[in-house]
């Protein structure tokens, strides 16, 4: 749980016989990650023919999908999908071939009669505005004296022709107004027919062209096109019913080949990525320690002559190429996306996941404590969770409800309900409610100097938890000089104890950094030696790891050495400073929230009339959404900046098993 | 909605820190005196695009691919600028870039036509992506399928759903009929042209004057152009002038086009417009030489306005504006220089064509 599954490497020499079984062994437990381990192959052996096959696979399976597509069928595969062997593209191509045309063949006829109905429609739209005009089109175009031209033009063009056309005398319709696709009807005389020509067709003025049988008077010509619309939105409903009926005959079969060449393409590019030998293949990958046993029995079922070796890798070191396999806990996925938002963490380092669970809702909380508001976002949280409400944001349900939880305690310890707070309870809500612990808005700088105590509390335990990932990374320079090792740790307790002692009397002054004060220690003298430290812990982590001592030469480059030292200490002990203090906004964040409810209680007014609960419980949507959004991007900044930093590298290789069907998630 | 100080506080000071790391008169010289095009591209390492064309191998340093790595770098300055601006002043920013999607259909589409002359075992899409601007997440039209699509009536029919399919469906029924690209090109460009002096009028205030101020004086320096090349190597009509220009822009008034289209003298007419350009009549005499010469002038016209769009009050559209059409033109100048050094140019060549002289600071 606090640190990724224990990876072991597992190497294999398979027979070529039993080459397809071994990789459906590999690619069907999904426990094997694969390192290509094609290059410790023989090249003379000339080209590898799985890259084919593999490529065959996968156009075949493309194809499938496509035709699922063009039948309205999901890419689903059989409920009880089995395992079987890879499948010979040369029996299986004739099926997809005969299903490929009967489903082509319906959705060209759809396809070509959906466009036919289309042009009718924009022929009707076009002769509809003249229906009432006793003359014949024929006649129209045929004009000894008038030139006429019916159609239609892009909107932003009609300005543009008008302007075009000022020269020449002529009458310009717009017969329907369309922001998309306007009619207009222009006639002119027939001795500037070249002109009105030449302008509509550089306007981009599309002339209605009708088919030689809609002949007659624009009113015939309507009631033609109507009846033609109508036996074609007919034929194109009987067409449209064949497509479901093809894909309840295929349905089965579609997703039954598509899981096989699914499988097939699966174990393909697995065995692309094999080093072939002479008669073996050799396999290279990773497999979480707990399953090695399960995998290795049952490739010895499957091949009699195969040698496996396996080499379990400790955690402890630095191992860069080793994949990272987190533990699987539904109820941490939500912390884990943001764990992951951050970095994936490396192999044998802490997975900081279980203590973001703690420390995320507990911040949240502390910052937007309220009994009502809380138990709204928690039900709102569970609700989410399992897409009753706002299921797009399903992922996000679980760490709501946490917080949501979490704010409800830290209401119940302040006394505070949807807002209302000490007298305001009794007088409006009529019971009797105190806070467990005190109310924020009464103890304003108690709450910050509290808050400051436990940004102190959790930097120290980051502190501690950067320590231990170096002990097990085995890096002792940095355990030693890092930014975040033994010697800041030390002074960061000694920068704690001169705080401790300026702020002393006040009432911000943090507890922890008092007490610290307190001990017996010459707090002024530890933090002169470990300042220089780490000023010169660049110094010392080369001198630890055996680099060259001063980057840079001559005099320039040790100048630069001393200024970039002294400017390392400056920088650490303003973080460290910035650090400590930006825990105050939680304590901020709580008053806030009081005060933003008391903003909202001055908005309502005093008497309890419908208006004033109105207010009330719109002011609480608005605090639960507004604030509640702010305090949860606070409470991730918290994380990011103050606290994985000090502990948490990530840079980690994902663990990606080898799998025949997608998880959920993925799916 | 977020304007005046609150609005572009972060933007200005952004823009003006990218605008600090445009190249100099002086970087451009320094650039055009390079012996020929592979120490040119070293020489581009030492400056900001050196970014972009150090992750290029040895033997992916093709001008083309040069080319392409620095349009990224315009590409990444549109993405930045379009995140940070307010959110009232995005639509016009998103259309402004649209210019190069605008132009990476036209040239999808030139190589539909063309693709069957291409004498190449390379697959046609191969070679167009190579000259496609690198649009990114933005793009709308699906450039791949279009040209595997291998005719214009089918890769039309991709562009279904896209901002473009209206204007091209428009367009396609005078394509079949005279299977020639000028009609999907102009009324790509007049849609394009158009839809970004919608957005302009869709602001208000200080934006929409600086915007239609630095916008308006690039479609004065197309829509002059236009005009001017219809009528002298197309020999269009009066009413085809009209058509295929715009009404609007910042100096170029529709008068002034319908003029030109009517008959008047151009030089007249441009002289008119610009008085500090000198010796107009003597450009047009010669079409070929002037022309280009020209479209130069007019282009510093535009250079001059964005410089002086940084001088004065800052919190306004103008200065995201004025730096991407700055760093566009720079764009050019190094497409210039990468063309002339490949092509071994002499630098009376091409040095006359290169915009950013010592005359703009």
């Amino acid at each position: 749980m606090l640190f990724p599954k224990e990876m072991s490497e597992i190497e294999l020499i398979v027979p070529s016989k039993d080459l397809v079984a071994v990789a459906k062994v590999l690619s069907g437990n999904g426990v094997f990650h694969q390192v290509d381990s094609s290059y410790l192959g023989i090249e003379s052996l000339g080209p590898n023919t799985w890259q084919e096959k593999a490529a065959s696979f996968s156009a075949m399976e493309r194809r499938i999908q496509s035709i699922l597509q063009s039948l309205n069928l999901p890419e689903d595969y059989p409920a009880k999908a089995e395992v079987g062997s890879m499948v010979d593209l040369d029996i299986l191509r004739p099926s997809v071939e005969r299903i490929e045309g009967e489903a082509r063949k319906a959705n060209d006829q759809l396809s070509a009669e959906t466009k036919r109905l289309e042009l009718l429609e924009s022929q009707l739209r076009q002769i509809e505005p003249i229906a009432d005009v006793k003359v014949e089109i024929g006649a129209l175009q045929k004009s000894s004296f008038m030139h006429s031209t019916l159609g239609m033009i892009p909107s932003a063009n009609i300005s543009r022709l008008k302007t075009s056309l000022l020269r020449v005398p002529h009458v310009f319709f717009t017969l329907r107004e369309d922001p998309q696709k306007p009619v207009v009807w222009i006639l002119g005389s027939k001795s500037n027919s070249d002109i009105l020509d030449r302008a509509a067709k550089s306007a981009y003025l599309n002339p209605l062209s009708l088919p030689d049988e809609f002949s007659g008077t624009p009113e015939q010509i309507t009631g033609l096109l109507k009846n033609e619309t109508e036996l074609s939105k007919k034929k194109i409903a009987e067409l449209e019913a064949d497509i479901p009926k093809l894909a309840a005959a295929y349905k089965n079969d579609l997703q039954n080949m598509l899981w096989d060449v699914h499988i097939s393409r699966v174990m393909a590019d697995a065995i692309v990525r094999f080093g072939q030998l002479r008669h073996t293949y050799v396999v290279v990958g990773w497999v979480p320690t707990s399953e090695l046993e399960l995998l290795m029995s049952r490739l010895k079922q499957t091949s009699k002559e195969i040698l496996i070796e396996t080499i379990p890798t400790s955690r402890s070191g630095h191992h860069t190429n080793v994949p990272v396999a987190l533990t699987n806990n539904k109820w941490l996925k939500p912390i884990q996306m943001l764990v992951g938002t951050y970095g994936h963490p490396g192999y044998g380092e802490l997975d900081p996941t279980l203590l973001m669970a703690i420390t995320f809702p507990l911040l949240y909380g502390a910052m937007f404590g309220d009994l009502g508001q809380g138990l709204v976002l928690f039900v709102l949280g569970i609700l989410m969770h399992n897409k009753i409400f706002m299921g797009a944001m399903q992922s996000l349900g679980l760490l709501i409800a946490y917080c949501g939880a979490s704010a409800a305690v830290f209401g119940y310890l302040y006394g505070s309900i949807f807002g209302f707070e000490g007298h305001l309870i009794e007088e409006y809500l009529h019971f009797h409610f105190e806070p467990v612990w005190f109310s924020p808005m009464e103890n304003i700088l108690g709450i910050l100097s509290i808050a400051i105590d436990a940004g102190i509390i959790i930097l120290l335990f980051a502190f501690l938890l950067g320590m231990l990932n170096n002990i097990r990374a085995r890096d002792w320079a940095h355990l030693l000089f890092g930014h975040t090792g033994i010697a800041a740790f030390i002074f960061y307790i000694c920068f704690l104890a001169m705080l401790g002692a300026f702020l002393g009397d006040t009432a911000l002054a943090p507890k922890v950094a008092v007490a610290i004060n307190s001990l017996p220690l010459p707090f002024t003298t530890l933090l002169t030696i470990f300042g220089v430290i780490v000023m010169f812990g660049g110094f010392f982590r080369n001198m630890v790891e055996g680099h060259t001592l001063i980057e840079g030469k001559g005099v320039g480059g040790f100048l630069m050495f001393l200024i970039q030292s002294l400017m390392d200490l400056i920088e650490t002990v303003i973080s460290m400073l910035s650090n400590t203090l930006s825990f105050i906004r939680v304590g901020a964040f709580a008053v806030a929230h009081g005060g933003l409810s008391l903003a909202i209680f001055s908005l309502a007014g005093e008497e309890p009339t419908p208006g004033f609960w109105i207010t009330i419980v719109i002011g609480n949507i608005f605090i639960i959404g507004f604030e509640g959004l702010i305090v949860g991007i606070q409470t991730m900044r918290l994380h990011y900046y103050e606290i994985l930093g000090k502990f948490f590298h990530g840079g980690g290789m994902q663990f990606e098993p080898l799998k025949l069907s997608p998880s959920k998630e993925e799916a | 909605m977020a304007s005046g100080v609150f609005g572009y506080a972060a933007i200005s000071t952004r823009v003006r820190a990218m605008y600090s790391d445009l190249l100099t008169p002086q970087d451009i010289n320094r650039l055009g005196d390079s012996s020929d095009f592979q120490s040119l591209a070293g020489a581009l390492k030492s400056t900001p695009y050196g970014k972009y064309t150090s992750s290029l191998k040895d033997n992916e340093l093709t001008p083309r691919r040069v080319i392409l790595q620095i349009r990224q770098r315009l590409a990444d300055s549109y993405s930045s600028v379009i995140q940070q601006a307010p959110e009232q002043t995005r639509p016009l920013i998103k259309q402004m870039y649209r210019y190069f999607e605008v132009g990476n259909l036209k040239a999808v589409l030139r190589s539909i036509q063309t693709v069957s002359s291409w004498n190449s075992d390379l697959p046609a899409w191969e070679r167009v992506r190579e000259v496609l601007f690198p649009y990114g997440n933005f793009a709308s039209i699906p450039a791949q399928a279009m040209v595997d699509s291998g005719n214009i009536a089918s890769a039309v029919e991709l562009l279904k759903g896209t901002p473009y399919e209206s204007t091209i469906s428009f367009a396609m029924k005078r394509f079949s009929t005279e299977q020639n690209l000028f009609p999907l090109e102009v009324a790509l460009d007049l849609d394009y042209w158009r839809g970004l002096w919608s957005e302009i009028k869709n602001l208000s205030g200080r934006d929409r004057d600086m915007g239609a101020k630095l916008i308006g004086s690039l479609m004065d320096l197309n829509n002059l152009m236009w005009v001017i090349r219809y009528k002298t190597y197309h020999k269009l009509s009066e009413e085809e002038l009209i058509n295929y220009t715009l009404p609007f822009g910042y100096r170029v008034k529709d008068e002034d086009v319908r003029a030109i289209a009517a008959g008047s003298d151009i030089a007249t007419v441009v002289s008119r417009i610009y008085p500090n350009i000198a010796d107009v009549n003597a450009l047009l005499e010669d079409p070929q030489a002037g022309l280009p010469k020209l479209e130069y002038l007019l282009k510093q016209q535009v250079m001059r306005q964005c410089v002086s769009a940084f001088i004065g009050y800052p919190f306004h559209i103008g200065l995201p504006l004025a730096y991407l059409i700055l760093s566009d033109f720079e764009v050019q100048d190094l497409v210039v220089l990468i063309e002339a050094k490949s092509s071994k140019l002499k630098d009376d060549a091409f040095r006359p064509l290169l915009l950013k002289t010592s005359m703009i600071q």
